[in-house]
């Protein structure tokens, strides 16, 4: 139990290490990407070019993955200091984002389906 | 009080990640109860906010580990990316391009000014990247910030009832629109209709920070 811990733990340090060197590169090359995609990236990258590597990170990644809300919660609340924002006429604003963030999911997910669709068509 | 904020935090987490395992409705998703529940605390504790983010700065720099493990369904799933590939780019495409023109569109039709215009058309891209783009189109990037939670919240909220309403319940058409909607908030969303879907979703995300980092600006230069 305790052996297991500490081995999940061990693994979510190596993920960790991940985001640590994408923000590097990030800062050195003054990149108008984050750290944390950059780092995902590298992640991608080593786990296709070294197999065994996925051993030594799976149990950690698994944990974060099922937990992974908690950990955008702060940056959520993160929202409250611009309430005023909301007030008035900003609620447009709000209206506005709302609607165009739902044109995105569903002509996204719509072109998608026509081109799915039109591929499998054409193979018969 | 030191720690509160990173105790409330846990606590409120355990038991909206209960409360949505019980109650599987689309509004109730851990983000969303947690948030409400945490921002109705702090106001009527009228506990500091700055304390509060410095409570939960261990939670914060996890964050970026949880973004790098991203990658781990990404790899498991890399022969079904391979297999749609052409389907994922016209949804990207179309995705990105939509949310900028729409909200160009709609910010001209209830006529809002334009600095305000230029942060909120990368909402659905992830953070650093929407902020980012902000500053280059001349918006706030603070207030970028803003509006993509806004845009990924709602989405999560709302996007399941659209979805299925339209019937949309293929794992790339969930990954792709979650994806490009909703950048990291869709991605742990589309995590809830399994792997293949997230895989998709990560994939998409990735490809719409790139693509409206080109879009944005082009967009902005030709229609203003």
């Amino acid at each position: 139990m305790v052996k297991q811990a500490f081995c999940i733990l061990a693994q979510i340090g190596v993920l960790y290490l991940h985001y640590f060197i994408g923000s590097l590169i990030q800062k050195g090359f003054d990149l108008p990407f984050s750290g944390s995609i950059l780092g995902m990236l590298l992640f991608f990258a080593l786990l296709t070019v070294w197999k065994p590597f996925e051993r030594f990170v799976e149990k950690g990644a698994n944990v974060i993955l099922a937990h992974l809300p908690l950990f955008f919660t702060p940056a959520t609340v993160g929202v409250m200091i611009y309430f005023d924002l909301f007030k008035g006429s900003g609620v447009l604003l709000v209206i506005i984002t709302i609607l165009s963030t739902l044109i995105v999911l569903v002509g996204s997910a719509y072109t998608t389906r026509l081109v799915h669709k039109a591929r499998e068509r054409a193979r018969g | 009080m030191k720690g509160f904020g990173l105790a409330l935090t846990l606590i409120v987490y355990v038991f909206a990640r209960k409360f949505y395992q019980r109650f599987s409705y689309p509004f109730f998703v851990p983000v969303l109860t947690s948030t409400v529940v945490i921002i109705s605390v702090l106001f009527i504790s009228q506990y500091s906010y700055e304390q509060y983010m410095k409570d939960v700065s261990p939670i914060t720099e996890l964050l970026g580990a949880a973004i790098v493990a991203l990658g781990y369904p990404l790899f498991k799933q890399r022969e079904v990316i391979k297999t749609h590939v052409v389907p994922i780019l016209s949804g990207v495409i179309a995705g990105t391009w939509l949310g900028i023109e729409s909200g160009r569109l709609l910010s001209k039709a209830f006529g809002i000014e334009e600095l305000l215009v230029y942060s909120l058309l990368p909402k659905s891209v992830t953070m650093p990247v929407a902020m980012e783009i902000a500053d280059e189109i001349g918006g706030i990037p603070s207030l970028a910030a803003v509006f993509v939670m806004v845009a990924g919240i709602s989405c999560v909220a709302i996007g399941p009832y659209l979805l299925k309403w339209l019937r949309l319940h293929h794992p790339l058409e969930i990954g792709i629109g979650y994806g490009s909607a909703a950048h990291v908030l869709g991605t742990s969303k589309s995590l809830e209709f399994g792997e293949e879907a997230a895989a998709i979703s990560s994939v998409s995300m990735t490809l719409c920070a790139i693509n409206a980092s080109f879009l944005a600006p082009v967009i902005i230069a030709l229609f203003g």
